[in-house]
Parts: structure tokens; C-alpha cells; sequence
């Protein structure tokens, strides 16, 4: 394995990323959106619910108990913070990984194909093999960079800006090292692994982001069964997510490794 | 790697693309050291041989070897050895000429330590040092055109594949890359094809030529060869005795086409190289004092019309 040759690889893509605007656009924004807009909205909604807030006591009862038992003995409009800010962006966080690698992903290979530069690259050396990991690992190694990032963002948030108003930590929890260390990077791994596949397929950037984006669907109905109380996404549900997602993502790698010639490639050139 | 055969050997290659048959039992060797054109129109089959002299394609029946390595299975290794120029100039807008160029030395397996010296270089061979830093989507098509030729040289490979090297070049750029061509060719010792459809640069380049039509060899060889081969009609200037024009002109009238008659000088159009003979010994034959014949010398396009019938394709 060239090692020399996939990093270079993955250095040239990420650098090409940094430098368009359509790209990194939606590679800030929508982190900034999620962990600090919508965090600091929530927040704020529930305050200024004041005495409405009674509402929220019916999806506060039907948490299990051991949820329950760790949103802490606090009023309700805290066990409400706590819970929306502890546990129900831990999946909205999901999306972060999603969107980063589906918009890196559509950059460096459909892109690639549809700014007709990927043809020089097929006449190199390097391997189908030491090609098709270059292409999964930038987009990766990216969409973990943000994903860390914009834990860290959260955190602030949390932590910082809201802590007057919750009055104890969130987000330092078991639930959310797994979240941000295991399931993320799984998430990417198995979002990529399908992109790779798709990307080949298509011709340009357009085409395979917007392929991209129908993979947030499924975290998107995680987010929505948690909130209507279908299930409680847990530390331990957590781990086993991350582990059937690394499953599948490693299947879909295998035959998107299968598929991935050089040949195939040329057919869209 | 093996030397001992020709730098390529394309033997019975089939190759097609679902119903598309892109080449058709072709067969040419091009030995080390010589440039080689490949001609054709649109869609006879000259890139599809490229890729699969280096690896990129396979092909459905029949043997290609490359400087004695088959590509299919050893693509990797033939690749190491070969520069290609695309059609295209493959090249990223997002990066500067500099970037680009160490990226590809990293491809390449430029040792580390060479690749800021060959980098540097290429781009003062290429005039492009000046300009290394900015972005490539400020270049010129000449300046991406020679940023790209510059590339296939980094790793200095000994066989070269140009594809439509001066395409959409304006005539001095084209000229300038003329002259690196020959250069990497002569004083290089490279062996190179060129795929172009400037058959004036191909007469001009090569040492030989292949032409494909529909994706089967037309014609291969020289292009005196392919000027003999294809019975071309040259353009003849013959200068007689003045008292004697008009007999030589009805004696050349059975020859060619007479396109012009001044004082003793008759401009001839439309006559085959073989039949030249035939002309002087009947001139001679009916005593006219012939002081000049100049024929002029055949030329690639026309071998090349003539051979391909003047026919269009898509």
C-alpha cells in the first residue's frame, strides 16, 4: 500500500474542498445552526414558556426511568433542558458526520469527474485499492474534524453561554464520548462507503450531493421516534447503533471495494 | 522491465463498449525511441488504445504489451513508466501550478527530497515559474497546456502518450509545444505518441504513422509510405520550350487536370506519382525541351484524405 500516494491524495482533495465556497458554506453554517442557534433557541423557548411549560411534563413521564433518574432532581423546566440538550441532540448530532462527508464525498469524486480532472489521476500508479481508500479516508478524516469541532462548539454552548440558565453540566456524559468517538465516525464510515458507490455513478457534484443528502433521512426519523417517545436513544443503544452501522458500513465498503475499477470510472470520463 | 521487445505491441486488439465495437483486430509495434502518430477521426478508436496501452481499459480479445509489461496485470508498474497527456488538460482550478505539480511528483514517487528541484525545474522549462503560485484557473489554455506536459515529465518517463498536445492552441503556443515534443523526442531519447487531427504536425513529428478508421488500422507507415500506398495526385510545375507549350500542354492534358499556362511554364494538378514517368517519357518522345519539373512534395493530409476517401464520421 502507498501510503505516500493516498495521503497525498487526501491532502490534494481536502485542500480543493477548503477553497470552494459552495462547499464549505454548508460545511459551517450548518454546524453553527445546529449546535449553537437551535441549543440557545431551545433554551430560550423553554424559559419564555414559563408556566406552560406543563406541557413538556408528558414526554418528561415517559422517559424510562434510568433517563429520568439522570436529567438530576431539578424543576421541570430544568429536567426539560436537560433532557432536549443531553439526549435529543445526541442524535440530532449524527447529522454533522452525514452532511460533512456527503458534501466532501460528491466534491472529491463526482466533482472530480465533472471538473475533468480525474482522468490524469487513473493514469498514475496508484492502485484501484490505494485510490478507493484515499477517496473514503478525506472525506472521513473530515467529517471527524468537524464532528469533534462541533462537539466542542456545543460544549461552549452548553456549558458556557447556557449554564446560568441550567445549572449543571451537559453533554459530558458516557452517552456523548460514544456518540462523538464511535457512532459519528460510523455514521461517516457508512455514509461514505455508500457516496463512493453512488459518486461513480453520477456525473457531477450537484447530482451526488443531492443523493447525500436522502442519507440523513434515517437520523432525521432517529431524532423524530425519540421525540414522540419510541424509543430513547441511551449509552448502550448508542454502542449498539455504532456497532451495527460499522457492520454495515464495512459490507457496503467490501462490495463498493468490489465494484471500484478504474474502468468503470472511465465510462463517465 | 524487459527491453527486449518493442516499447508497444498492440496484437489483435478487439475492444468494445456494449454494442460499440472501438477497435477491431488492430495490430501496430512502435519500437523504443520512435515517435509514432495515431490518427484517425473522431471516435476511431485513438484514446480507447491509449487506455489500454497503459492499463486503464483491458482489452476484449487479442495482446497488448508495454515496454514488455502487460498492462492488465501489471497496470501499476506500466504506469510508472509512462507520462499521458489528456485530451484534456486534467487539471484543478482550485490549485496553483506549484501545488498541483507536487501532488503529482507525490503520485509519481518523486523521491521527497528530488521534488522541489524537478518541480522547479519543469515549471523554468515549461516558462510557467513565474506564474507557480497563482490558482490554474488564472492560466491561459497554452499555459495549462504546458503545465500539464510538464507533469507527464516529472517522473521522467521514457515512453509518452500526447493526446491532441496542441488542440485549441493558438499557433505560436502550438508551436512552442511543437518544439518541446521534439525535443523530449530527439535529444530525450523518449519514445512518443501523439494522437492529433493536425496532420501537418504529425508529418511534421513523426516517424511514422498509424491511421485508425473506425477502429481498425487503415494504414501503417511512413508517410512517404502512405503517400505511395494511397496513390496520391501531386501538384507538378513543368517548364518546356515556349514554341512548344501547346504540345506539351495537349500531351499533359492526358495526365492531369492543366490548371495553369504561362509563357512556357504549365501548372499540373491531379497526377499520380507513378504515372510522373510516363509524363516525361512522353514529352521527351514528342521532342519537347523540358527545362523544369517540379513536383510537389506529397503530403500527409493528402495520403490521409486519400486513404480515408474523404469521407465525414460523427
Amino acid at each position: 500500500m502507498n501510503w505516500r500516494s493516498i495521503f497525498a491524495i487526501v491532502r490534494r482533495d481536502l485542500t480543493v474542498v477548503a477553497r470552494a465556497k459552495a462547499v464549505m458554506i454548508p460545511l459551517v453554517v450548518v454546524p453553527v445552526i445546529l449546535f449553537v442557534g437551535l441549543p440557545l433557541l431551545v433554551s430560550f423557548a423553554i424559559d419564555a414558556a414559563g408556566s406552560d411549560i406543563e406541557d413538556l411534563l408528558p414526554l418528561i413521564e415517559a422517559l424510562p426511568e434510568r433517563i429520568r433518574a439522570s436529567l438530576g432532581d431539578g424543576s421541570l423546566l430544568e429536567q426539560a433542558q436537560v433532557y432536549l440538550l443531553e439526549y435529543q441532540f445526541a442524535t440530532f448530532f449524527l447529522i454533522v458526520p452525514l452532511m460533512v462527508c456527503s458534501v466532501i464525498a460528491a466534491d472529491s469524486f463526482a466533482g472530480e469527474k465533472e471538473r475533468k480532472t480525474l482522468e490524469a489521476l487513473l493514469y498514475t500508479p496508484t492502485t484501484d485499492r490505494e485510490l478507493y481508500l484515499a477517496k473514503l479516508l478525506g472525506p472521513w478524516l473530515a467529517a471527524i474534524t468537524v464532528t469533534v469541532a462541533s462537539y466542542g462548539l456545543y460544549l461552549v454552548v452548553c456549558n458556557v453561554a447556557l449554564a446560568a440558565t441550567i445549572g449543571r453540566p451537559v453533554a459530558l456524559t458516557p452517552l456523548w464520548v460514544v456518540v462523538v468517538l464511535w457512532l459519528s465516525p460510523g455514521m461517516a464510515a457508512l455514509g461514505l462507503s455508500v457516496l463512493v458507490i453512488v459518486s461513480a455513478r453520477v456525473r457531477g457534484f450537484q447530482e451526488a450531493y443531492q443523493v447525500g443528502g436522502v442519507l440523513v433521512l434515517p437520523i432525521v426519523a432517529l431524532v423524530a421516534a425519540q421525540f414522540a417517545g419510541l424509543l430513547f436513544v441511551d449509552t448502550a443503544f448508542a454502542i449498539l447503533l455504532g456497532s451495527l452501522t460499522w457492520a454495515v458500513a464495512v459490507a457496503v465498503m467490501a462490495v463498493g471495494f468490489g465494484r471500484f475499477r478504474r474502468e468503470r470510472l472511465l465510462e463517465q470520463v | 522491465m524487459p527491453v527486449a521487445e518493442p516499447a508497444l505491441v498492440v496484437r489483435g486488439v478487439t475492444r468494445r463498449f456494449g454494442e460499440v465495437t472501438a477497435l477491431d483486430r488492430v495490430d501496430f509495434q512502435v519500437e523504443y525511441g520512435q515517435v509514432i502518430g495515431l490518427l484517425g477521426h473522431n471516435g476511431a478508436g485513438k484514446t480507447t488504445t491509449i487506455r489500454l496501452l497503459n492499463g486503464l481499459l483491458a482489452p476484449d480479445e487479442g495482446e497488448v504489451r508495454t515496454m514488455g509489461l502487460d498492462p492488465v496485470a501489471d497496470g501499476a508498474e506500466v504506469r510508472r513508466h509512462t507520462g499521458v497527456l489528456t485530451e484534456t488538460p486534467s487539471l484543478d482550478d482550485r490549485m496553483s501550478g506549484l501545488e498541483a505539480m507536487r501532488f503529482w511528483a507525490a503520485m509519481w514517487g518523486v523521491p521527497k527530497d528530488a521534488v522541489d528541484r524537478r518541480v522547479m525545474e519543469l515549471l523554468e522549462r515549461f516558462r510557467l515559474t513565474d506564474r507557480a503560485r497563482d490558482r490554474i484557473g488564472g492560466y491561459s489554455r497554452g499555459m495549462r497546456q504546458r503545465l500539464a506536459l510538464a507533469r507527464t515529465l516529472l517522473h521522467d518517463p521514457p515512453l509518452l502518450f500526447l493526446d491532441e498536445p496542441t488542440a485549441a492552441l493558438d499557433p505560436v503556443a502550438a508551436r512552442g509545444v511543437r518544439d518541446m515534443v521534439r525535443t523530449l523526442a530527439a535529444e530525450d531519447r523518449r519514445t512518443v505518441l501523439i494522437c492529433t487531427h493536425n496532420l501537418a504536425e504529425a508529418q511534421d513529428l513523426c516517424d511514422r504513422v498509424v491511421i485508425l478508421r473506425r477502429g481498425r488500422v487503415l494504414a501503417d507507415g511512413t508517410t512517404a509510405e502512405l503517400v505511395g500506398a494511397a496513390s496520391v495526385p501531386v501538384a507538378l510545375i513543368l517548364e518546356v520550350e515556349g514554341e512548344q507549350v501547346s504540345e506539351a500542354r495537349r500531351i499533359t492534358e492526358t495526365f492531369g487536370e492543366v490548371k495553369r499556362v504561362d509563357g512556357g511554364r504549365i501548372d499540373l494538378d491531379g497526377v499520380t506519382r507513378e504515372r510522373l514517368p510516363d509524363l516525361v517519357a512522353a514529352l521527351v518522345e514528342a521532342g519537347v525541351g523540358i527545362y523544369r519539373v517540379a513536383p510537389e512534395e506529397p503530403s500527409l493530409e493528402s495520403a490521409y484524405l486519400a486513404l480515408y476517401g474523404e469521407e465525414t464520421e460523427g
